[in-house]
């Protein structure tokens, strides 16, 4: 898959270029958040993006601890790197609406409770492969955080949820169909699907990295030994 | 095998009388700062002694888990430890399970100094209940990533960033039992949080062990 990588990456670009188009141009104004809604479209996609990213992560540690696949921890890896970008985004994009519409930047909401937590999460990750001896041990300690990060995840959105939510309720999955119109609803998915792809090319350029990185120690070891 | 293991650290500390005094002083100090960072008075003692007692559990149980392997790492005993035919899993419950006494002996001193000094009714049911609950599921998971930080270069460095994010759940649900036990917090019963706390450790408990072996191979 890597060597179509030019050709993922320059449909990734246009797909973005295609999505912030329809994002300020296609799609309506909100009749009661104006503008600003616009925010929904990316904000959205990075998050479950995020959340796909995440699942990555878990399901590339349990096959690397049940196989010792190299290939499941290399795609672990990179899906935590480009996790962390996508909650990164998806926290920086949602204060900025929530101070337009809340009035404040951050407000203790479940969302946004589980959301920081899974940003520490991946921060966390990504420190364990640089402080663990590099090799079988930062893949072995690495996929133990990403599973149970996996699990932590869900139970602190759960735990949070106790308290009355502020965060707009999902209008995708709103009971009797998407409470969105149609262009609304057509600019979130060509947004959705631009995200996953750059997404995509994000995890398979890590990857390649990470490839390249072990073929080099492989052979430094090699002339040492020689 | 596990509870030899257990008896074996518990032993150790009973007789180098190390972490214990400091657990103990560091909860009776961590209530000195918190009684003159939040300026308390009867009137708001109810309000923010939960989260006294919240930051002081966090970050004792960090020290506690913390030492369990690192002072076998410093003494280079860990390895000879994992030489001996006991299972991964059963050296690892050992040890979780004498750090989680640790933790309770530090509680013994917290929870009466909270009582002493901030002029709470803390000797409740619930509350002792909610603590020894939280100390459960927190043991078995910050022991997991005190095996595997005390194994790198910057072990106190990583515990605190590994395990502070997977405890959320128990301080969400941890420190809403303590509020509504405390008298606080809107007021209710504790039931629904505490049950939320041994769900917590039930999950908590059963994915430490099995992914135990995987921290302690090498």
């Amino acid at each position: 898959m890597t060597r179509h990588l030019p050709v993922l990456a320059g449909a990734a670009t246009a797909a973005m270029v295609v999505a912030g188009l329809m994002i300020f141009v296609y799609a309506p104004a909100d009749a009661l958040e104006g503008d600003v809604q616009r925010i929904f479209y990316l904000h959205v996609s990075t998050a479950i993006g995020a959340y796909v990213a995440f699942t990555t992560v878990a399901v590339g540690g349990i096959l690397y601890l049940w196989r010792e696949s190299r290939v499941a921890d290399r795609i672990a890896v990179a899906a935590a790197e480009v996790g962390l970008l996508f909650t990164t985004i998806t926290l920086v994009m949602g204060s900025l609406y929530g101070k337009a519409i809340w009035g404040t930047y951050w407000t203790w909401d479940a969302r946004l409770t589980s959301t920081l937590v899974l940003w520490m999460m991946y921060a966390a990750y990504i420190l364990v492969r640089r402080i663990a001896t590099p090799g079988r041990q930062a893949a072995r300690f690495a996929a133990v955080v990403g599973i149970i990060g996996a699990l932590d995840i869900p139970v602190v959105h759960f735990s949070v949820n106790w308290w009355r939510t502020q965060h707009p309720q999902s209008v995708l999955t709103a009971p009797g169909g998407p409470a969105l119109p149609a262009a609304m609803l057509i600019t979130f998915f060509v947004t959705f699907a631009a995200t996953l792809l750059l997404g995509l090319v994000l995890v398979l350029v890590r990857y390649r990295i990470e490839a390249t990185g072990e073929s080099v120690a492989i052979t430094l070891e090699e002339r040492q030994a020689a | 095998m596990a509870a030899a293991v257990a008896r074996k650290d518990l032993r150790t500390e009973l007789r180098s009388r190390e972490l214990l005094p400091a657990l103990g002083q560091f909860a009776i100090l961590a209530l000195l700062v918190a009684n003159f960072a939040f300026d308390i008075d009867a009137s708001n003692s109810a309000r923010i002694a939960p989260g006294i007692l919240w930051m002081v559990l966090v970050f004792a149980g960090l020290v506690a888990f913390g030492r369990t392997f690192s002072a076998e790492r410093d003494q280079g005993s860990l390895e000879p430890l994992l030489l001996t035919p006991a299972s991964r899993t059963a050296i690892f419950a050992g040890k979780a399970v004498a750090a989680a006494l640790m933790l309770v002996a530090c509680e013994a001193v917290l929870l009466p100094g909270l009582a002493l000094f901030f002029n709470i009714p803390i000797f409740s049911v619930p509350l002792v209940a909610t603590v020894l609950l939280a100390t459960i599921g927190m043991a078995g998971l910050g022991c997991l990533f005190a095996a595997l930080a005390a194994q790198t270069r910057a072990r106190d460095l990583l515990l605190p960033v590994l395990a502070i994010p997977i405890w959320i759940p128990f301080i969400v649900a941890g420190g809403r039992a303590a509020q509504l036990a405390m008298g606080g917090g809107g007021g209710g019963s504790p039931n629904q949080a505490l049950a939320l706390l041994l769900d917590f450790d039930i999950l908590f408990v059963v994915a430490a062990s099995l992914t135990a072996r995987f921290v302690l191979d090498d």
